[in-house]
């Protein structure tokens, strides 16, 4: 009986769950015979189990729910899923519908979801934070090194600053916000008069694209998509002097990308 | 489809009585029940080439259900348990009575990944291949769960140790 020395817990269980093979069950079977005290607490966890079926093996048989029917449960998914497809579609015609009117004979296509969504983002944390005196960001300008490493390990992206100051801005300073899908940096910049400008840049999000504006709300955003970032630049700012930070931001944080 | 659908209708019974288990409460676990059926019609087409449906299902439950813990503690609101979550189908003593809901009692007092673990194996009889699936750990660590759940459970209702009280 050597092998009996060797019985552990985990054997016991195993064998209360029927998942030893015969040659090991009949080890532990003499290993019980042998030793009655483990083979009470056996005993005992066999009535554990037979009491756990007898609180809730009953759920089983009672009648079901309608609400549980997996096939109404698809069925008002279909539903559910044709109804918004109509909703969708209905949207899609007037979206169309208001394309054909106002865009014929520019010659734009119109942005793509992703970049809506990132405008409208950007004009958020522009409109929230470009009012704040106190504390309009979290990491200062003054410390550019820190700023930048830090946004950078945050995007997982090489992030260099834009200087903008051959253009009239300082460097305000920086912070970090929760995008659509990641991590979103806001750099903000003001000039003498006071008039504050923000670079919204995400890691990207869609196919390169070249520089749009958009505007609404007193504020102009002019959004582009580069190599490695998505970025937006609002301000409440002539288009000619936005266009030109654009330029410059996007020249400078092209430069970081390669890097 | 329409297999996909029949088959996960005939383990809604098992999922039903798990969910009881876990929750002692019967509304939240039909609750529980109709958000993991929703979930796999809706995921069914990741389901296809992975394997048995059983263990993905209450797998699936497993997480809402854990993913529902979490808010309640956060929000600090606890929902009602039922006082006695059983019907005797045969008239039971009043120690019988008593036993059984001593046991319910101290299946909630265990901690819950031993809790989940015992239930799949002992109430479901789930293989400890399938209950690792679905618990998404290894075999022997659900096997040491499972045996730290038992003995813990008979100390509290057999009064032999600290009753009632944190079990590690």
């Amino acid at each position: 009986m050597s092998d009996t020395n060797m019985i552990t817990e985990a054997d016991l269980n195993a064998y209360l769950d029927g998942e030893l093979d015969p040659v090991r069950r009949a080890a532990v079977e003499a290993y019980l015979a042998d030793n009655p005290a483990e083979s009470e607490r056996v005993a005992a966890w066999r009535d554990q189990t037979a009491t756990l079926r007898a609180l809730y093996g009953h759920v089983a048989d009672e009648a079901m729910p309608p609400r549980l029917s997996p096939h109404r449960l698809a069925a008002d998914r279909r539903h559910r899923m044709m109804r918004s497809a109509t909703a969708i579609a209905a949207a899609l015609v007037l979206v169309v519908l208001g394309g054909v009117s106002g865009w014929v004979g520019r010659g734009l296509a119109t942005p793509n979801m992703s970049e809506a969504t990132l405008v409208s983002e950007a004009e958020a944390a522009h409109a929230l934070y470009t009012p704040e005196v106190l504390h309009p960001v979290e990491v200062s300008g003054q410390d550019g090194a820190h700023l930048s490493k830090w946004l950078s390990k945050r995007l997982d992206r090489t992030l260099a600053i834009p200087d903008l100051s051959s253009d009239g801005f300082s460097l305000v300073g920086g912070r970090l916000l929760p995008a659509a899908t990641s991590a979103a940096a806001l750099l903000m910049y003001e000039n003498r008069d006071g008039s504050r400008v923000t670079l919204y840049i995400v890691p990207k999000v869609g196919e390169e694209t070249a520089m749009r504006f958009s505007s609404g709300d007193g504020l102009t955003a002019v959004s582009w998509q580069a190599e490695t970032l998505g970025c937006v630049l609002v301000g409440n700012l002539p288009r000619e002097t936005l266009l030109g930070l654009a330029k410059a931001s996007y020249g400078s944080l092209d430069a970081g990308a390669n890097i | 489809m329409s297999s996909f659908l029949d088959d996960i209708e005939t383990l809604v019974p098992a999922l039903r009585r798990y969910a009881r288990a876990l929750t002692r409460n019967t509304d939240q676990a039909d609750d529980l029940v109709q958000d993991c059926l929703e979930r796999a019609i809706t995921k069914q087409s990741l389901w296809r080439p992975i394997g048995p449906l059983r263990p993905w299902l209450f797998k699936i439950m497993i997480n809402l259900y854990r993913n529902d813990r979490r808010r309640q503690r956060n929000s600090l609101e606890q929902e009602p348990l039922d006082v006695l979550p059983f019907e005797p189908s045969s008239p039971a003593t009043q120690g019988a009575r008593l036993a059984l809901a001593e046991t319910a009692a101290a299946l909630q007092r265990l901690p819950a990944e031993q809790r989940e673990a015992l239930l799949l194996v002992a109430l479901e009889g789930m293989s400890y291949a399938e209950a690792a699936s679905a618990l998404d750990i290894p075999q022997g660590t659900l096997m040491s769960r499972i045996a730290r759940a038992r003995e813990a459970l008979r100390t509290m209702v057999d009064g032999t140790g600290p009753r009632l009280r944190s079990v590690k």
